[in-house]
């Protein structure tokens, strides 16, 4: 959505156009012309894709008399109506969309339609915001306002809402905007009391996050018509705004946000959740009364996890604001002591429920949300905590000599912002998968963690590199197929001094992936850029084919292995760890996985073949020319590229245990290519964002639509983001750079792409 | 005219003997014979299309020539070595640096990256060193920073090292250009129209620049470039090449006079050239001298 | 999603290529025949690859959506095709008259789909200056999309055989023992014709100086006053049309499906790179190549037709290793 808009402050605006241009009338009805049938088609092609009908092989016909040829398919045209208005007025509506307020009103009413057409409402009954209204008129014993939140009151307050900022806006009266903060707000109080209405009656667990989403959306919406009525300025500076609420004091706003998550979930949210009850912290505590639970467990129920949360949240709001870098260390070092503490005691908790009362679960599969979300929060706490580390008070202005001020300064703040997000992004992690339901950790561990892990590794290859892997599946073949051969799970069983557990065949992994890596690379790398995109492909073809075939009784054919892989365990010393059918001990082995890679290709990143790896992405022959052995960088990237995939290999074949040649398809492999450009070639985090979106987004997609259309609508979003957002999700500092000049390319450099415009 | 055989053989960095290069029917270099001293300044200069930038690329191994051999000795004390088919890295590594006639620098790394790049090829630690952090590659990270920085001040551009190098300006480029060729220890600095698009106050300090590389590191130049003030103000020697066969050798002052230089850059024939030549000895048919430094008026008044 | 095996698999070819991994006496004895089929998925390879070719000529780009351009040519044809032929029984002059309104259709359909391709997928990023990688992906994006919208409209079942409206295996002649069927002929035939005509668009008309004129040098065409956006546009539109006419030969022969497109895709790029991408008389050459390698080296006795897709990446790989720049060189070479 930003990406569209250049930061108001720095667009000049347009010169008015040179009468020249007017004269060409017909001109300018064509290209209109143009644009609406283009509108039209596209809402067309959406009414296409929206619906539940799948072609049948007896008649190609059926999908389309029964879509194209049906009145729904107006609506789509007048979409399509809308978005041609929306772009040929574009100019006219632009003056009013850029005052203070819009794109905070635009956020509101975009969480809040999320909230209340995709996001889940109650979980026992699985239904989302629409499921639930017909639920609740059938239901008695509910109060007559959360019918009516659910009949027509929440889409009324988001219609008044609108309509009441429009005005605002338009007719510049300020009151109008304190109208829509009122209904904003009071639309926050009713879903919150709707939905409470609606669990006190159903008592289920509920880990929806409608509600929520609904509330904080209504939030916003009263925020926007607050900024609507407050705001002087003529044009919004959004940017602007965000950078002086983040740097009024660093970290401040995380110590806020972790606050108000801690206090709701100490107060709020579920902490023992056997079947069909809902518990939150004082009712756990009543209900662990008697109970044989540790006396850690039992005084954090009783009062200290109330003494945690006081003494950190007064620590580190003390420290931001105050920017002590004393006080900081002292809120981290809290914020740890706490986490400590409430993950000891959940446990106690969990294996004395386990224990006593089987039927309401395992271990760690009977707890609410509440005690990980607490944790959740004192990762906030200590993130915040770190701003004032890294940039306290003495240090806001740059001492170092080497750079202007304003430089130094933007590096302490990048370093702080990086810090900051590394702690927390490690404790969601950490504490919010055991929140998801037993379908999703399945989708985490057999999706994403290994697509995480093919991500960041063909990431060296494409986005550091620069080099066109499309058959990097095979070495995760490769990787799968030589841990099964260690584990004895394929009919050619290794010597016996051989036959190893999965964990201790990561080495011999990785060596038979740089081997393959390296075969493959030494004599193709000399090929030129698309060249090697064929014949990479070909070797990933080649791989699939050659284990499907089943050359000297190796592989087992498409038959697959078997016996199945062992899962994989552990032992130091007397220290055992065995992991099983449970899907969450899996995340965190490849966590421990994920974060050595991570920090290891970090460093390689900074380092010198890291510079020799962006010197030949961006100019080979320049780069030979420095005295880079480019066959030798390419060769090293292509193995520890493989490397990284043995190890996902690894993972796979233990976690799954039984895999067979179709896994590792062409397709898949282009696939993951897609993930990382889609997450932003280069950028480690960026890879990992997009292989997350991209596996997550078909599972979620299963609940919203066919399942079989879930491919065509990732095809859809792929495409959009490159139209819209080519550089990626999280794009490379260095790649941002290259985009960010190829408008001002030097004299007689040719880019790669004409671009268009003749003269 | 017959170039002096040379005295001693050791102090010639490139001894280039006959080499020709065809690109399918079309000759490029034509038999050409050259030989370079160590240490000094040689300016190769000719028409567009002459071959100038094709001898680069055949010295530096981007192209191989059919015929002919090229002997290189990159730093002082070095043996002979072929050059014909050797990869441009290796080329690079026994002292050889070149910039681009189109700058050439790696546009999204910043200033100092460029030369950090070129500075760390010699380096040795390996990527196992790099991701475990090793203290002789952080010792060697750090010696390459401060080889760079040196660099960057050396050229000139101290302070812009954090600057992305596509966000420099265009006389920047160049000389952040030629710090990245001097990272990596070269012997002989081949430079392609380095003045090219620059103005003449930049111009000015490039032909200090030149000069004093040579001087000071005893790096001998090739250069070729079209602004004849620049060449005849820092070159020791020039050579005149023409649809690819070297018309011509000598000091500047001998090309200046050289009747068939004038007649390929008038396009006239070689005896009109030599009948003016002759008819006015004090005509110099090229500007030499570069443009005094502007007064303090001049400068007052921009 | 897996692709699906390709021509190995079906009827008229496995008859052809089961006894000849016998012996090797048979595989002499098979030679011609399996040169007629060689010819037969050359000839598809080609007109696929030509796409390719044109489009990396101008853009330097792979369009990786060519292939379901292929596919919905193949569907567009059958659309028009079924609507022909519905219960009926043809004969006479009605038979060649429905093929060639199978060839014209699936050529429209195809060269609509590509242009519409090109200004959804391609045009925007031009335009922002996109990296080329974000390209390639946006076309995997579209290829993703457009493959699983056919899937969606009309069905994800694979191979639907087109109308019986002819005797596609009838045999017509023979060469010595190689049989030739009426629809091998056909493919032949009509590869042969688009080929030349494409030869004769390329060098002859001022379309085809345009597309030669942008793969030399873009910004130097655009300073001559050739429109790049259009040329670019149309060069679209003839790849998509002679990729429709290939969707529609080889629905015909083999059948229809949503993911039809992806395997011939690639073997039709392999072909492409074989003769040098970019390079238009290298795309026939390397198909040609490509299919009589692929058929001739799995019929050998110690080879076998499951190795079919290796056999083509392996002569790939052997021939760029040779020659770096395919058979014939890339046209558009740039030096250092």
């Amino acid at each position: 959505m930003t990406t569209l808009e250049t930061p108001p402050t720095t667009t000049p605006t347009p010169p008015p156009p040179p009468p020249a241009m007017r004269r060409a009338g017909n001109e300018t009805s064509r290209v209109l012309l143009k644009r609406l049938a283009g509108c039209l088609i596209g809402g067309f092609v959406l009414g296409l894709m929206v619906n539940s009908k799948e072609g049948s092989p007896d008649d190609f016909g059926f999908v389309f008399h029964q879509t194209a040829l049906k009145p729904r398919m107006l609506i789509f045209l007048a979409i399509g109506v809308v978005i041609f208005a929306g772009i040929t007025f574009w100019g006219y509506l632009r003056q009013h969309a850029r005052r203070p307020g819009v794109r905070p009103l635009g956020m509101g009413i975009l969480v809040i339609v999320v909230s209340q057409v995709v996001l889940n409402w109650y979980d026992p009954q699985t239904v989302k915001f629409n499921g639930l209204r017909k639920l609740v008129d059938k239901s008695s014993g509910l109060s007559s306002t959360t019918t009516w939140f659910f009949d027509w009151l929440s889409w009324t307050l988001v219609a008044l809402s609108v309509v009441v900022t429009g005005a605002a806006i338009v007719t510049r009266r300020r009151v109008f905007g304190w109208v829509t903060t009122v209904l904003g707000i009071a639309g926050a109080v009713l879903a919150w009391t709707a939905h409470s209405d609606v669990l006190d009656l159903g008592g289920g667990i509920d880990h929806s996050l409608g509600a929520y989403g609904d509330v904080i959306g209504f939030l916003i919406l009263a925020g926007a018509g607050a900024t609507v009525a407050l705001s002087q300025a003529e044009v919004a500076d959004s940017r602007g705004f965000m950078t002086r609420v983040m740097e009024y004091r660093p970290g401040l706003p995380f110590a806020v946000l972790g606050a108000v998550l801690a206090a709701f979930s100490y107060a709020r949210n579920c902490w023992f959740a056997p079947v069909n009850r809902n518990l939150d912290f004082a009712k756990t505590h009543d209900a662990y009364q008697g109970t044989d639970i540790n006396s850690l467990a039992s005084n954090y129920l009783g009062w200290l996890g109330w003494v945690c949360f006081v003494v950190v949240a007064v620590l580190t709001l003390a420290a931001t604001y105050l920017r002590q870098r004393l006080l900081g260390w002292l809120a981290a070092g809290a914020a740890l002591v706490a986490t400590v503490l409430t993950f000891f005691s959940l446990k106690s908790m969990t294996d004395v429920a386990a224990k006593s009362v089987p039927q309401f679960g395992k271990s760690w599969n009977n707890l609410g949300a509440g005690g990980f979300t607490a944790c959740i929060s004192y990762g906030l706490f200590a993130a915040a905590a770190a701003y004032v580390i890294a940039r306290p008070k003495t240090r806001a202005a740059g001492k170092s000599a080497t750079l202007p001020v304003s430089r130094a300064l933007e590096k302490a703040r990048n370093s702080a912002n990086m810090k900051a997000l590394i702690v927390i992004a490690l404790a969601v992690a950490l504490f919010y998968p055991p929140m998801l339901s037993q379908y999703w950790q399945n989708v985490l561990v057999t999706q994403m963690a290994v697509y995480l892990l093919l991500a960041v590794g063909l990431n060296v290859v494409v986005g550091w590199a620069g080099l066109l892997d499309l058959g990097y599946i095979a070495f995760y073949a490769v990787g799968a197929y030589t841990t099964a051969y260690l584990t004895g799970s394929l009919p050619r069983k290794p010597p016996s001094w051989l036959h190893m557990t999965p964990l201790l065949t990561i080495p011999f992994a990785i060596v038979a992936c740089l081997i393959a890596g390296v075969l493959l690379g030494a004599p193709t790398l000399r090929l030129r850029g698309d060249y090697l995109a064929i014949v990479t492909l070909g070797f990933g073809e080649i791989i699939q084919i050659v284990a499907q075939n089943n050359p000297g009784n190796f592989t087992n054919g498409p038959r697959g292995v078997e016996p199945p892989v062992p899962h994989p365990k552990l032992e130091i010393g007397g220290w055992k760890i065995t992991w099983g059918l449970d899907n969450l001990p899996y995340w965190y082995l490849l966590l421990v996985m994920l974060a050595i890679v991570v920090v290891l290709f970090y460093r390689l990143e900074n380092s010198r073949l890291g510079r020799a790896w962006a010197a030949i992405r961006e100019d080979e022959v320049a780069a030979q020319a420095s005295g880079v052995n480019t066959v030798r960088a390419k060769l090293l990237a292509f193995a520890i590229g493989a490397s990284t995939s043995a190890l996902a290999g690894t993972f796979f074949a233990s976690q799954t245990g039984f895999f067979d040649p179709t896994q590792f398809d062409i397709f898949t492999s282009i696939l993951i290519v897609a993930y990382v450009v889609f997450g932003g070639m280069g950028s480690l985090p960026g890879a990992m964002a997009g292989a997350a979106v991209l596996t997550w987004l078909p599972e979620f997609l299963k609940s919203q639509v066919p399942t079989d259309d879930r491919q065509m609508w990732v095809g859809a979003l792929v495409l959009a983001m490159m139209i819209f957002r080519p550089a990626g999700l999280l794009p490379a500092k260095r790649r941002k750079a290259e985009l960010s000049h190829l408008d001002e390319a030097s004299p007689g450099e040719v880019s790669a792409i004409p671009r268009g415009g003749a003269m | 005219m017959i170039p002096q055989p040379l005295a001693d053989t050791h102090d010639v960095v490139f001894d280039v003997e006959h080499i020709t290069l065809r690109f399918g029917g079309v000759v490029s270099l034509n038999d050409v014979s050259m030989q370079m001293r160590r240490g000094e300044i040689l300016a190769v200069i000719g028409p567009n299309g002459a071959g100038k930038t094709s001898l680069f690329n055949v010295l530096t191994g981007v192209y191989t020539p059919q015929e002919g051999r090229v002997l290189l000795r990159g730093r002082p004390g070095d043996s002979p070595v072929s050059v014909i088919g050797k990869k441009t890295h290796v080329i690079n590594r026994l002292g050889v640096a070149r910039t681009f006639q189109n700058i050439r620098l790696f546009p999204a790394l910043t200033a100092i990256e460029n030369v950090k790049v070129a500075v760390e090829t010699r380096q040795k630690a390996g990527p196992l060193a790099a991701m475990l952090g090793m203290p002789w590659q952080r010792k060697e990270e750090r010696d390459s920073t401060a080889a760079a920085y040196a660099l960057m001040r050396d050229v000139g551009l101290g302070e812009r090292g954090n600057e992305l190098a596509s966000s420099l300006a265009y006389g920047e480029q160049r000389r952040l250009e030629i710090a990245r060729a001097l990272g990596t220890n070269p012997g002989v600095l081949l430079l392609d129209e380095p003045a090219a698009g620059t103005n003449p106050q930049e111009k000015r300090e490039l032909a200090e620049l030149i000069s004093r590389i040579n001087r000071e590191r005893n790096i001998s130049v090739l250069l070729i470039e079209h602004d004849m003030k620049l060449v005849m103000s820092v070159a020791d020697r020039i050579i005149v090449l023409n649809f690819g066969g070297k018309i011509a050798e000598g000091t500047p002052e001998e090309i200046q006079r050289n009747p068939a230089v004038v007649a390929a850059y008038l396009g006239t024939s070689a005896e009109d050239a030599a009948r003016q030549a002759t008819d006015q000895p004090e005509l110099h048919l090229i500007d030499t001298q570069l443009e005094p430094p502007p007064t303090d008026e001049e400068r007052s008044g921009d | 999603m897996s692709h699906q095996v390709w021509l190995h698999q079906l009827p008229h070819i496995v008859a052809a290529n089961a006894p000849a991994a016998n012996h090797s006496v048979d595989w002499f004895h098979q030679l011609p025949q399996n040169i007629v089929i060689g010819l037969e998925q050359g000839s598809l390879y080609a007109l696929v690859a030509l796409g390719y070719t044109l489009v990396y000529g101008v853009l330097q780009l792979i369009n990786f959506a060519h292939s379901e351009v292929f596919m919905a040519g193949a569907f567009g044809s059958y659309l028009v095709v079924d609507a022909i032929v519905g219960n009926r029984h043809l004969t006479g002059a009605a038979v060649p008259l429905t093929v060639l309104a199978g060839i014209v259709s699936g050529a429209a359909v195809g060269a609509a789909v590509a242009w519409i391709l090109e200004k959804v997928a391609y045009k925007a990023l031009r335009r922002n200056g996109a990296p080329k990688l974000a390209f390639l992906i946006s076309a995997i994006g579209a290829s993703l999309f457009l493959s699983n919208l056919a899937g969606k409209l009309f069905t994800r079942v694979q191979n639907n055989a087109f109308p019986t409206y002819f005797n596609v295996n009838h045999h017509v002649f023979s060469i010595g023992s190689a049989d030739v069927s009426l629809i091998v002929l056909i493919i032949i035939a009509t590869a042969v014709i688009m080929m030349v005509f494409l030869d004769r668009l390329v060098n002859k008309t001022k379309l085809g100086m345009g597309i030669r004129a942008v793969a030399e040098d873009a910004p130097t065409a655009a300073l001559m006053g050739i429109d790049i956006d259009r040329t670019i546009s149309r060069t679209f539109i003839v790849g998509g049309a002679l990729a429709g006419v290939a969707g529609f030969l080889f629905g015909t022969a083999f059948g229809v499906g949503n993911i039809m497109g992806f395997t011939p895709g690639v073997k039709a790029f392999a072909a492409a790179v074989l003769g040098g991408i970019g390079n238009v008389r290298g795309a026939m050459i390397g198909g040609l190549i490509l299919g009589q390698a692929e058929v001739l080296i799995s019929a050998l006795p110690f080879v076998g037709a499951e190795w079919n897709d290796v056999v083509s990446f392996a002569v790939l790989v052997l021939i760029l290793l040779v020659r770096p720049t395919g058979i014939l060189g890339e046209r558009l070479w740039r030096a250092a």
